[in-house]
Formats: structure tokens, C-alpha cells, sequence
């Protein structure tokens, strides 16, 4: 028996790495999975994975800032599988890196936009269904520069905060629906998206010194088995917390 | 297969409500537990109900605060199961309402004594064990009054806050060991000591007021669950973190 039998989950940027594993981890563990993401050609493939390994999938090309296409997407997952329990939200747009007053105000619109306002978009349409099945539980993908700066990167640290306090005040407004809402802050996971921007791993590590204890990034995964405890019923007293996935990078 | 076979755990307070259903969890989960307790016939009881259901326990009767007794306890431990892989800290002690100035110094000194110092003496015995076993888990019960502060509690307030404090400390200064440590907080949770202090359950909620977002008190297997999320490989890149487990009563 799996420890997500029986419930719907809606999971954003499902084509990316951390996404994409909690995706698959949420399908192993038997939630039927609608795997939304802007690109197709990625989402199709996190769908695929789960169906091939016995698991229940549809693959939805949504951008999460467009209103209409989000409640489309909503719709359509409630109509193949009949309600919607779990929302992992994690769509995010990486900001070059610039001083404040480099920064376009464009760029700091698009960072904003995709980051938290996708996020309240999706909120705001899966609530509904969350009321109709009589619980829920939003998990919404925070960092820990939601919680600590990083160089160069005002706009993402900002954004990354507001999912925190996005994340607590859904717990307050909505605890009487017996719908929760908690933030996972990851510390340095390695991603393509990471390796993208650096040269090799050894040197994010070195660049993170002291705050990397462990001398290792994290895993796609290990943020995935976070997310599976806070959809599933063992989190039930749990909601609007800052669960930290950060090999102890923000207690130093 | 169970999500802690293979595992060995020693938990402190394990008499008591909290530290009583996580070593039940733990115990039918595949972990060998070490019940230990001041209070032997209440620890006899959680190991007996471990063994009963068909898990492996061992029951210890112990004073955290007595350095020399909780090496023995933790001697006996891996002299019967081998190793320490996790150890469960809940092991406290409340003062009676007063606020600060009307406080006798004895009073102060137990419960930082009982709540703080033996949280230090059962990590000081246990880390060696856990250095030798390759890697553990530490888990320590703070509280939320270790996070925002309660009327007329000024040690158990910063005993509590003193915990969240020694769990990161732990967690950055033996990461190196691949041993974690982390803190759960707990809001009001429904157990006998509780009620002792209370007229009823009714009364406590309503004390806490709007705060209390669902209208409950949480269940002492809410705290278990946590717990095994974090004794478990399941959370291995987490460490350091505060884990609030709280209906959201610390996000208002």
C-alpha cells in the first residue's frame, strides 16, 4: 500500500529535475499524477515514466502565469481522475545574476510573475477542489535564499521569501477546510539546471563553504521524499512550516 | 519491509506520551528500540507493547541528568543491539507558572537541567555510538514555546529555545560524520500531562484561541510521524531544521 493510494496530485514544473522526481516518487507511491510544465517535450517524459512503471499519469503544456491555461489544466485533471488532493508547486524562473540596480525592471516582473504569482494562480484554482474532497495539501517549493540572501539575485531571494509567507498564510486562511500548506527550502540540489550554470559540482561545493557541512549537494530526490511526507496524511498536524532540505546549510 | 529496519533507536522519555507512541512507531517500523524512562513501570509498559506486537525492545530505566547512568543506559543498548543509529531526545520537565523575578533559582536550574543538559549528556554518549555505526540521526524535542514565547514559562522557554540551538550545533559540527540533527516542534498536543494541567481538552483550545487554526490539539502520533520521517533515510539531506509541527498555530 503506498503512502499516496487513493489521492490526485497536480505537480508544476514536472519536466524539471527536482519536479520531475517528485512526480515519479508520488506515482510509486500510488497518487494518480497530473505532471504540468511549459515545456512539452520534457513533461511528456515524466508522464511516460510513470505509465511505463504501472503508475497513473496525463502530461499537461501549461505556463502557470497564464490564468485561463492553468484553470484548464485544473479541469482537466479533475476530470481524468476525479478530484485533486495535492498540489506540488515548483515552477520557478532562475534571474541572471545582477546587483538590484543592474536589474531590468522587466526581469524582476518575470522573476515574480512565474515564481509566486504562478503560484498564486494555481492556488487559487485548486482550492475549490481541495474544499470538494475534503482536505488538501499544498507543497510549495521555497529555497533557502527564501530565508537567507544570496549574491547578485534580489529578485529571486524576494520571490523565494513570499512563497514562505504565501505558504502560512494559505495554512491560516484554509485550516478550517482541513487543507495544509507548508514551503520546502532546499539548499544546493544537483540539477542539470545547476551544472548548467557551474562547472562542475565540486566547485558549487567549495563555493558554499562553511554552509555545506556534509561536503555534498543534495539530491532531486531527497527533496522528494520531503514532499511525499507533507502530502500524505503523516504530516496532519503539519502546515505552514519552513521545512528546511539543506544538509544543515542554513544552521550555520 | 518497514521504514527503520535495521535501525537501532534510543529514546528518552519513553514512558510518556510523545516518546511512548514514536517508539511504538519505530518499534513496527523494523527498529530495535531502547525505551528509556525515570519512571520504570511506565517504560517496561512501552517496551512490553513493542515486544508484544511482534518488534524488538529493551526497557531502561534511567535519569537523563545522571551523566554516568545514561552511559550505562547506552552501553546496555548496543551491548544487546549492537549500534546506535537514532536517538529520539523528549526527555522534559515544566516548570509551574511564574514569571521571572518570582522564580526560586532551583526551580530555573532543574528544568534547564532535566529539559537542556540531558538532551547534552544523552547526544555526548550517543554520538561515539553513531560515529562507529557510520552515520545517525538525532532528533530533539524543542517546542513552540522554543519559537514565539508562553505567558509565565521563562525556563521552559529557553530550555525549549536552547534545544533548537543544540540540534544545529550538533547538526553542523558532525555533519562530517554523516550524522544529522534536528528539532521538532510541537504545538498542543493531547497527552495525560497535558490534561493534568488542564480542566479539559475544551479548555486548552479555547485558551488558545484563534491560533489554534483547526480546532484541535494534535495527536502524539502526529509527532511519531515526524519523527520517523526524520530517523529515516527518507530526510538525508535534512539537518539542522526546524520541524514545526503545529496546525499552523506558529504561522499567525
Amino acid at each position: 500500500m503506498g503512502r499516496l493510494e487513493g489521492k490526485v496530485a497536480f505537480v508544476t514544473a514536472a519536466g524539471g529535475a527536482i519536479a520531475g522526481a517528485t512526480a515519479r516518487l508520488f506515482a510509486a507511491e500510488g497518487a494518480a499524477v497530473a505532471c504540468v510544465d511549459i515545456v512539452e517535450a520534457n513533461v511528456k517524459k515524466t508522464a511516460a515514466d510513470i505509465k511505463a512503471a504501472g503508475g497513473k499519469a496525463i502530461d499537461i503544456v501549461c505556463d502557470v502565469t497564464d490564468e485561463d491555461a492553468v484553470k484548464s489544466a485544473i479541469d482537466e485533471t479533475v476530470s481524468a481522475f476525479g478530484k485533486l488532493n495535492v498540489v506540488f508547486n515548483a515552477a520557478a524562473f532562475t534571474d541572471p545574476l545582477l546587483p538590484l540596480h543592474e536589474l531590468d525592471v522587466a526581469l524582476w516582473r518575470k522573476t515574480f510573475d512565474v515564481n509566486i504569482t504562478g503560484m498564486f494562480i494555481v492556488t487559487k484554482y485548486a482550492i475549490p477542489h481541495m474544499k470538494n474532497a475534503g482536505s488538501g495539501s499544498f507543497v510549495n517549493i521555497s529555497s533557502i535564499y527564501g530565508a537567507r540572501a544570496a549574491k547578485k539575485r534580489p529578485a529571486y531571494c524576494s520571490s523565494k521569501g513570499a512563497v514562505r509567507m504565501l505558504s502560512k498564510s494559505v495554512a491560516v486562511d484554509y485550516a478550517e477546510d482541513n487543507i495544509r500548506a507548508n514551503s520546502i527550502l532546499p539548499g544546493p540540489i544537483e540539477t542539470p539546471r545547476l551544472l548548467v550554470a557551474n562547472k562542475n559540482m565540486d566547485d558549487v561545493i567549495n563555493r558554499h563553504r562553511p554552509h555545506l557541512p556534509a561536503a555534498r549537494l543534495g539530491q532531486p530526490m531527497e527533496i522528494a521524499k520531503t514532499a511525499v511526507f507533507l502530502a500524505s496524511e503523516e504530516s496532519s498536524f503539519m502546515s505552514g512550516n519552513d521545512c528546511f532540505v539543506d544538509g544543515a546549510y542554513n544552521a550555520i | 519491509m518497514g521504514r527503520l529496519e535495521g535501525k537501532v533507536a534510543f529514546i528518552t522519555a519513553s514512558g510518556g506520551a510523545i516518546a511512548g507512541a514514536t517508539a511504538r512507531l519505530f518499534g513496527a517500523e523494523g527498529a530495535a528500540v531502547c525505551c528509556v524512562d525515570i519512571v520504570e513501570e511506565n517504560v517496561n509498559q512501552a517496551a512490553t507493547d513493542i515486544n508484544d506486537a511482534g518488534g524488538k525492545a529493551i526497557a531502561i530505566t534511567c535519569d537523563v541528568t545522571d551523566d554516568d547512568a545514561v552511559r550505562t543506559a547506552v552501553d546496555k543498548t548496543v551491548a544487546e543491539f549492537g549500534k546506535v543509529d537514532v536517538c529520539f531526545n523528549a526527555a522534559a520537565y515544566s516548570e509551574k507558572r511564574h514569571r521571572l523575578a518570582d522564580m526560586p533559582l532551583d526551580m530555573w536550574k532543574s528544568v534547564i537541567d532535566v529539559n537542556l543538559t540531558g538532551m547534552f549528556i544523552v547526544a555526548r554518549h550517543v554520538i561515539p555510538q553513531m560515529q562507529a555505526a557510520g552515520g545517525g540521526s538525532i532528533i530533539n524535542v524543542s517546542s513552540i514555546y522554543g519559537v514565539v514565547g508562553a505567558k509565565e514559562r521563562p525556563a521552559y522557554c529557553a530550555a525549549k529555545g536552547g534545544v533548537r540551538m543544540l540540534s544545529k550545533s550538533i547538526a553542523v559540527d558532525y555533519a562530517v560524520d554523516n550524522i544529522r540533527a534536528n528539532s521538532i516542534m510541537p504545538g498542543p498536543i493531547e497527552t495525560p500531562r497535558l490534561l493534568a494541567r488542564n480542566p479539559s481538552i475544551e479548555a486548552v483550545i479555547e485558551r488558545h484561541g484563534p491560533r489554534l487554526h483547526q480546532k484541535r490539539l494534535g495527536k502524539p502520533e502526529e509527532i511519531a510521524q515526524t519523527a520517523l520521517f526524520l530517523a529515516s533515510d527518507d530526510a538525508s539531506f535534512t539537518s539542522g531544521a526546524d520541524m514545526i509541527v503545529d496546525g499552523a498555530y506558529t504561522a499567525f
